[in-house]
Order: C-alpha cells, then structure tokens, then sequence
C-alpha cells in the first residue's frame, strides 16, 4: 500500500514575516552558532525522535542573507501573522482538490532538533480535510492538506574529533518560504497508479499558476507498507520518475526484513531476544596493520564491540541493491554520531584486520560458531551508544516504523524513528485563524479554472494533441498570459513555439536568457507585421546571441515582405508560388501570397 | 473555553478537556482528543491523531464521547533543602511554559523540574531550589523586591555559597537594583537569570544562560549581578551589575546591555571562562564586613517621561507621590522656556512647587548613555537651582528610580535623601566615564 505526500512552494512571500522567498546565489551576510534541546509537549511526551537526534553533541551554524532574512528566521522575533497571501493560495489549491477547508486554523510547532529550523520546530496547520481525487484507478483520498514553514538548506555537516562535537551548517534563505503539504491515504495500488497521482496533483498545483517552479520546489515523500510489514516515510524523493523505484525497493527490504525477522525467531526458538554484552575490545587491536583502526586510536577513540547470536550470515543479507541487513544496524549506529560499523559478515581484509586480530576478537567478545559481531570505532561514550542503538534494533522483532532518507539509485536509508504525534504542540505566539465566509468567497472569487476546466479551454484554443502537451507543460502559465496578452496571434503559434521551437532551438544549443520578456517581445513584433511565422525559429537564434527583436529582423534580413513589394516579386518570378516560397521562405506570408495571385 | 452551550453539552455527555470525541458533520467523521482553548467560543479544538489541532464548528455538528482520557499524574512537590547553590524561582519566561486555558506562555516550571530538565546542573555545583512566586514579571512590585531579597538573605544565612535568582526578562533589572540597595556588602554572588525565548522550545537559551548563572554564583564575585546572552550565539554570557543593566530589546537573545559601564565579566561554563571585563566585587573582598540588610522601601514614587506637550497639570498631579524621578531630554532637561518663546510651556514652575511641598525630585536622560550635566545649558541651571537631584550622575532611569524608592525609605529630609542619592553606593554612579 502507497501513500504520498507532496510538498509544493507556494509563489509569495515567506508564511511568518515579510521577507521575500529568495534563493540566494551570493555570499551570506552573517553567521549565528546555536544549540538546540528535546522538550515536553502538551501532552508531557518527549518526541521518540528528537530524542534520538539530542544524543548527538551538536552545535549548529546559520548562514542569514540580508536581502531575504529578518529577526524571525534568525529566531530573534516572534513570527509575524500568517501570510494571508500564501493562506489563499493554499486554500484555492484545497478546493481544487475537493477538500473541506477547517473552521479554525491551529498552526502547531512540529519538533525538529537537526537544525534544520533555527526555533527547533517547523511550524505547520491544517487548513483542509477530506478531500479526494478522481484517478484511472479510483478514488484516492486526500485526509488532510496542511500550510507550512520550509526548512533550512543543509550546506555540510562536520564532525571534528577533537572536540567529539559535530557541527552542522544551514543556509537560511530557504527557511520560512510556505510549502503546501498534499497528503493521500495509502489508496495508490501501484507504480502506475503512484506516477498518475503525482503527477495529476501537480498539475492541479501548476494550473492555479500560484506555486513556484523550478528545481527544489516540489519534493514528495512517501508512505510504503506491506501485509505484516511497517508504514516507513520515505523523505526527499525529488523526482517524479524516482517514486515507482523507491516504492519497489522499499517493498523489497521489507519483504527481505520479514524473512530475516522469521529466520530469526526460529533459530532464538520463538523470541528474538538477547542481552546486551557490550565489551571494550580496544587491547585486540593494540597490534593492529588496519589503518582505519589505528588511525582511530591514534586520535584517543577506543574500539567496542558486540557479539550478535546466531546472526552469522544474516548481516550480509541483501535488502536493496547493496544493502544489507548490516546496513540497517549500521544506520542506527550512525545515529549515535559514529561513521558506521564493521560487522563479521564483511570481508576482513577490506579492513585489514588480520586473522590473529580476529582470533584474539573471537576470545574476547566469547563468540559462538554462528554468532556475528559488529564493532564501531569511537570516543567511549558515542561507541557504547552507537552499540547500544545496534543491539536495539537487531533485538526488535518487527519492522520499525521509520522515517528514511531517499537515495538518489532508489534505495534508502534510515533518518529517524517516526515521529509521532508527542512531535506537535501549539505555536502560541500566532493565534488560530477562523476560516470565515468572507475569507473563502474571497478565495473562491480569486480561484483561478480549475484542471478540467482548464483542460476545455485549451481544447478549444488549439488542436487536441497539443492541448494535452499545454496541460501538463510547465509553460502553461506563459503561455496563459501570451494569448491573453496577443489576441490577433493563433494560440497553437504561441504554444508551438513554447512547447517545439525553444525546445529545438535548445537542443541546437541555443539557450534564451529571458523566455518571458523575449516572447513578449517577439509576439508584439509579429502582430505589427515585422515577420512571419516561418522566421521565428531564426530570430529567436540571434536573439540568443544578444540581439534584440527588431536588430534580428534587420541582421537577419528576416522582415516581412508584404503589399506592393511583394506584388513585384510575385511579378518578377512569373506568379510561381513554389519558386517563390522556395527563394522568401522567411520573409513571405503563404497565405498573403495565394490572394495577392487571384 | 468554551460557549456555556457547549460546555453544558459536554456535561450531559460526561465529557471533559484531554477525552477523545468523534465529531460528525454533513457525513464526515474526525475524532481526537478535546483540547482546552484559551477565548469563549462554539469551535471545538481537536488533537488529531497525528498531533494536529484542528478546530472544528460546533453548529449542526455531531459530538460523541469516544473514549475517557486518563486521569492526571498527581504533581511531585518541590522541596530540595541541599545544596550548595541556591535557585530561587520568580517566574518569567525562564520558567515558563505553554498554558493551554489560554493558549498563552505562563510561568510555571520550577526550580525542581529545572533541575530535572537540565541534569547538567549538577555537573556545575550540587544546588537546591526554592520557588517564591511564579509571576510574569511586569506584575512584580516593591512588595515582591522584599521577598525576594527577605529570601535571599536567608539562604545567606543558610551558609549557601551562591544565589540564582530566576526572574522575568522585562523587569528583572528593577529587581536586581532593588536587591543591590537592600543587600549590600554581600559575601556571595546573587545571579539574576532569564530567557527570552520559552523553554518550550528547542531553541530556548533559558539552558545556557542558567547553567551559565549556576557557575557565576560558584565564582569569586561577591555583587549583585544579571547573567544573559552576550550575543546571538549560543556561545557566552555577560554578567552585568545589578544596577547597570538593562534589557534593550524586546524579543532577542542578547537583549540586556550594560549602560555606561562594561559588563563585570564574559562567562562560558562549557570552557570554564570567567573573563572579567571591569573590576568587580569579590568574595575576599568582604574580610570581616557582615551582610548590611536593609529592606524598607518606599512604594510612593513615580517615573516620568517628558515630552513635547508635556501639560504642566500632569506635573502637578504628581503632588501625592513622596518621591519623582524625571526622564528628562538630553543632558537633563524639562521645557523651561528660558528665551520666553510664546508658544513654549514650561513645566519649571511645577517642578518647582513638587520641591517645595517636600517632594524628591530625581532627573535621569532618555538618551540612556552619558552622564547628566545641569550646568551646560540654561534649562540644566534653573533646575538645578530648584533643587532637581542627579545633576553629574549617570545611571539608568530605572535605577535612579529604584535607588530614590529604597532611600525614602528610610529617609524623609529632602537634603540627606540628596546627600545619598549622590554618593555612589553599589556602582550605580561611576566617578569616571570609561571609553567604552
């Protein structure tokens, strides 16, 4: 079963003051160290997965841009009021989805210590529910659909031994820019399915020309379980193409996690259970030619280890394409702060561990013939807890609920335990916002055609082949604004040259600047006569090279031949339309041409 | 709280705040817990399972008990009598967090649960905790000045090596004034410590700042100080003199500053840094000297800001306060109107018969920084020659207040009162102004 959710920039600007949603190409203005703790919520439950992430000594740098930060993202001001403009926008797209918008707006605080906010929390409401969308395959169901803060770019993570601290750095032009979050119940059957309703539910978003473009401004996440398996969150999928293949392979590792969980069981005889033996094994190695070992102690870590019973063999079990059981113990070890684990089912010699290290390990960690072992190098305190968090998950006989990373081959690794509902709490520096009548007529009066209506529209504007092209095409908002804008010019000219020349022209390798205004430009120009259709392809070539419109048309001796002129020459080649077009092809209107002959 | 329709609805169907309801309305269903909500209102505020609140119109809606929520753990009391450090609870922001009546941040955590929250404490110093009152801290008074300070010397009496006092951020630094002139000569630190952001939050600095506190009431000081942010960073704290600080920003970390002086020192627990910054008080200092406890306060003065259109009658209406300190324009001044301009309104006059009648009458500037200076401009002259107090001083208004409320009461006659306004008794008045 797949469910997904779909995170959408909404085009204002940021939702909790009035900074601009810039992304910044230049140098940061300034730099803030912060630190950040777990807290209670109004429940007095401490969030299983902040909890997790404070074990890490971490201290956390920000990046601030002058031009698209203020005292709030730097978490110096209390937010500012919902931004009414992104509310709107997240509500017309609501409604568009059939969903119900809520009748008070309570924006929470969702806990979340990686420093990815500079508050430790995401603020995030629900503004709408029960919604649902009409697929090839049924009815899908949309339960909620929330209005929330972006986080902060990670821009690199460091661990400096020394100081056994790591310190994370976040830009923070991103942070507070609104996302529109799309949640579906797990109603999608399969890869098709999934790719139909991604991709449906962005175009609902795109048609309302409200959301922004571009790289990073849409990422989906989704929600993957199986018959016995868990409901694992899949995070940062940020391509649609990359959904079904996620999906696959997540369904695998829980299928492959089943039969290892199953194997088990038998062979502890019915409980897989064991209890924690976590040993210092530090003096083995004392001797040691590995060179990772070495240089590990040479900087003060110490080596631990653990013994695994019975679990010779299954460690180097393949879950997903190079991944293995081991893997999955070596990512919650990582959680703890360490670089990962070598564990018995690993070649030896990759490490250099020779054979009498081994030995002398096997006496010390009191191993069995099929017991396996997995060691972490580290300052004390981070080994034991990274083992600690080893032994706990090789101990769980089921498939933790996760939250896991997308990997860009498909596979995944693990984040975070699933956050669970102690994660959210009241942001009481904002208070709720009542969804009056007033405020949804405004929306509705505002709304822009909803897809199908859209979908009749461009039917009626242009051939059926290329309405389907418009829909789905990024473009759809520019080319709404050309033919609003160019009356007298044949809508299917617009959308070929948005959807065929510029796409050719880029394949040649020639790349416009400023698609907008230079379309502007062109159009204008066209419905004054200067050209014809034939030598757009051509101006748009110079233009890329620096010209403007009019200077193409003269460079390239591309004007329009037209009226009197072109009588002369219809004259001068015997009336002989063919010899003609073939001689004025770029300069001549065919059209014009066979009336100016009768 | 809810509409006394709904509130009687629940009642009839044995419903109350933290149960979980099912609501139905035109065929849809949500259930989740009932969460309090802080205005009246006919809207129901629902914990969906996955955390949300939602709130929900209770017009033609359906509501049904789903399932009792538990009862509440009863509170463990906070009594902690050991300890080396003493943490006394105030209130504010430090100590606060999310009251869900009102949906509004309140301070409630004590000293325990502080310590409980932040077992790095211990790690410091062993401590012991006490709350006195858990009040926001514009509510604080004179009366509330006593108490603290009647708490204070009382863990001093105790043989405690140090005092943290939490407080409220917006007028902690009346009260660490306060605390200067009614407990002088002290053998130990007293640390006034607050958060600007609530520790409900991840990113609150109420941590850092009274682990930092912690370490400042185990150091050599031996003066009343404020102990908060230095900068935006999670990185150091400044520990201002009680009576030289001031908080000079509304929401920011680094808000407080000292004025007119350097902060008495940086201080960093995590790298065990005392940086001193200006010279200050210490423990050794105090050979033989016994703690000079003087509590009495006069609560009937007033703090006024002049104006342009400052009316003359509001001058006069101050004629029932025994004591006035004026925040006077510049170097320290009121209209006096001394080239008889006609459109002018002096207020000298009234300042004047406030004198007269046996009043004090203090002067402190708006500009916050420099030093006041009466013989500058004619304006300075008159009112100096009308017996306006300050002139050479350089405190904060807040602290000219606080000095002038502790030193009427004890004191009546107008020139002794002056006499002591003038003489620097805690660092209040500084001989020299420091390049800063």
């Amino acid at each position: 079963m797949i469910g997904i959710e779909i995170h959408q920039r909404i085009d204002s600007c940021k939702l909790f003051c009035n900074c601009p949603s810039l992304i910044m190409e230049n140098e940061s203005d300034a730099k803030l160290t912060r630190r950040l703790h777990p807290v209670y919520s109004e429940l007095g439950e401490v969030d299983v997965a902040s909890k997790r992430e404070f074990e890490r000594e971490r201290t956390f740098e920000y990046l601030a841009y002058k031009e698209c930060n203020c005292l709030v993202e730097a978490d110096e001001e209390p937010p500012h009021f919902m931004n009414p403009d992104a509310l709107g926008i997240a509500l017309e797209i609501a409604m568009h989805l059939n969903c119900k918008p809520v009748d008070e707006i309570h924006i929470m605080r969702k806990i979340i210590i990686d420093g990815s906010n500079t508050s430790g929390f995401q603020r995030t409401a629900i503004i709408a529910m029960n919604g649902e969308l009409k697929t090839a395959k049924g009815l899908v169901r949309i339960p909620q659909i929330s209005i929330e803060e972006e986080s902060a770019g990670i821009v690199e993570s460091k661990d400096n031994s020394q100081s056994k601290q790591n310190t994370s750095t976040f830009r923070l032009d991103r942070l507070g820019i609104p996302l529109i979050e799309i949640t579906t119940d797990p109603d999608i059957k399969d890869k098709e399915h999934l790719h139909e309703v991604a991709e449906k539910i962005g175009m609902i978003m795109r048609a309302t020309g409200k959301v922004a473009r571009g790289l990073g401004t849409i990422r989906q996440d989704l929600n993957v379980s199986i018959e016995g398996g868990a409901r694992v969150e899949i995070k940062g999928a940020q391509e649609l193409k990359m959904l079904p293949v996620l999906a696959e392979l997540e369904e695998n590792r829980q299928r492959g996690l089943l039969a290892i969980i199953s194997e088990l069981t038998k062979k502890f005889k019915g409980k897989l259970y064991f209890e924690k033996e976590i040993t210092d094994v530090t003096e083995v190695f004392s001797e040691t030619q590995s060179k990772m070992i070495r240089a590990g102690l040479d900087s003060g870590a110490k080596v631990f280890g653990i013994r695994l019973p019975h679990h010779s063999g299954f460690l180097g079990k393949e879950l997903q394409p190079n991944k293995r059981y081991g893997t999955e113990l070596s990512d919650y070890a990582k959680s703890a702060g360490v670089k990962g684990i070598i564990h018995s089912d690993e070649e030896m010699g990759k490490y250099s561990i020779s054979s009498s290290d081994l030995s002398k390990l096997w006496e010390k960690l009191k191993m069995k013939e099929d017991d396996a072992f997995a060691l972490v190098v580290a300052e004390e305190k981070t080994a034991i807890k990274a083992l600690e968090n080893v032994w706990a998950r090789a101990t769980t006989d089921f498939i933790p609920n996760e939250t896991r990373r997308a990997n860009p081959d498909g596979t995944t690794s693990y984040m975070r335990p699933m956050p669970g509902r102690a994660r959210l709490y009241p942001e009481t520096d904002v208070p709720p916002i009542r969804v009056t009548d007033e405020l949804i007529s405004s929306v509705e009066s505002g709304k822009s055609d909803s897809l199908d209506e859209k979908r009749k529209k461009l039917q009626k504007m242009l051939n059926s082949e290329m309405a389907e092209v418009m829909i789905k095409s990024r473009n759809l908002p520019l080319f709404e604004k050309l033919t609003a804008r160019f009356k007298k010019t044949e809508p299917m000219l617009i959308a070929s040259t948005l959807e065929n020349t510029l796409v050719s022209l880029r394949r040649e390798g020639f790349e416009l600047k400023d698609v907008p205004s230079t379309l502007d430009d062109l159009f204008s120009n066209y419905e004054s006569g200067l050209f014809v259709k034939s030598a757009i392809s051509e101006i748009l070539k110079l233009v890329t090279k620096g010209a403007s419109v009019q200077s193409a048309v003269k460079e390239g001796k591309l004007q329009r031949i037209t009226g009197k002129e072109l009588q002369k020459i219809a004259k001068e080649n015997g009336n002989d339309l063919q010899k003609i077009m073939q001689k004025y092809r770029l300069n001549v209107d065919p059209s014009e041409l066979s009336k100016s002959k009768k | 709280m809810y509409s006394s329709a709904l509130e009687s609805e629940f009642k009839k169907k044995g419903i109350v705040i933290g149960d979980r309801i099912r609501v139905e309305k035109d065929g849809k269903s949500n259930e989740g817990l009932l969460m309090p909500r802080a205005s009246e209102s006919d809207i129901l505020v629902i914990k969906l399972d996955n955390g949300y609140n939602v709130g929900f119109s209770s017009k033609g809606t359906e509501i049904s008990l789903v399932k009792k929520g538990p009862k509440k753990a009863p509170e463990i009391p906070c009594h902690d009598l050991k300890g080396d450090i003493s943490i006394l609870g105030c209130g504010g922001t430090i100590s606060s967090k999310v009251e869900y009546t009102t949906g509004a941040v309140y301070p409630a955590i004590s000293p325990c649960e502080l310590k409980k929250a932040f077992p790095e404490i211990e790690k410091i110093s062993t401590i012991r905790a006490n709350q006195i009152f858990a009040l926001l801290s514009e509510d604080m008074n004179s009366d509330h000045w006593q108490i603290a300070a009647e708490a204070i010397k009382n863990e001093i009496a105790d043989g405690v090596k140090g005092v943290v006092v939490m407080h409220g951020t917006d007028t902690m630094t009346y009260t660490s004034a306060a605390i200067s002139f009614m407990l002088q000569d002290l053998p130990i630190p007293v640390v006034f410590v607050g958060a600007q952001r609530s520790s409900d939050r991840p990113s609150s600095e109420n941590e850092m700042n009274l682990l930092n506190s912690v370490y400042a009431a185990k150091s050599e000081l031996a003066e009343v100080a404020v102990c908060m942010h230095a900068t935006t960073n999670d990185d150091f704290c400044y520990l201002h003199r009680g009576v030289r600080a001031r908080k000079m920003h509304t929401s920011a970390r680094a808000a407080f500053q000292s004025i007119n002086s350097p902060p008495l020192a940086a201080i960093d627990y995590r790298s065990k840094m005392l940086k001193p910054l200006s010279q200050f008080r210490k423990r050794s200092d105090n050979g033989n000297k016994k703690l000079k406890a003087d509590l009495k306060i006069n609560d009937n003065v007033s703090l006024i800001y002049v104006h342009p259109n400052i009316k003359p009658k509001l001058i006069s209406s101050l004629s029932d306060y025994d004591g006035v300190v004026l925040v006077g324009t510049g170097l320290g001044h009121v209209p006096t109107n001394p080239f008889g301009d006609k459109n002018a309104k002096p207020v000298l006059r009234e300042v004047e018969q406030l004198i007269q009648s046996g009043i004090s009458v203090v002067m402190s500037s708006q500009t916050l920084y420099g030093r006041l200076n009466f013989n500058i401009y004619t304006a300075g002259r008159l009112l100096g020659d009308i017996g306006v107090m300050g002139n050479g001083a350089d405190w904060t208004p807040e602290t000219a207040f606080v000095k002038l409320s502790w030193v009427l009461g004890h004191e009546k006659d107008q020139k002794k009162v002056a006499k002591e306004m003038m003489t620097n008794m805690v660092g209040e008045i500084s001989e020299r102004s420091v390049i800063l």
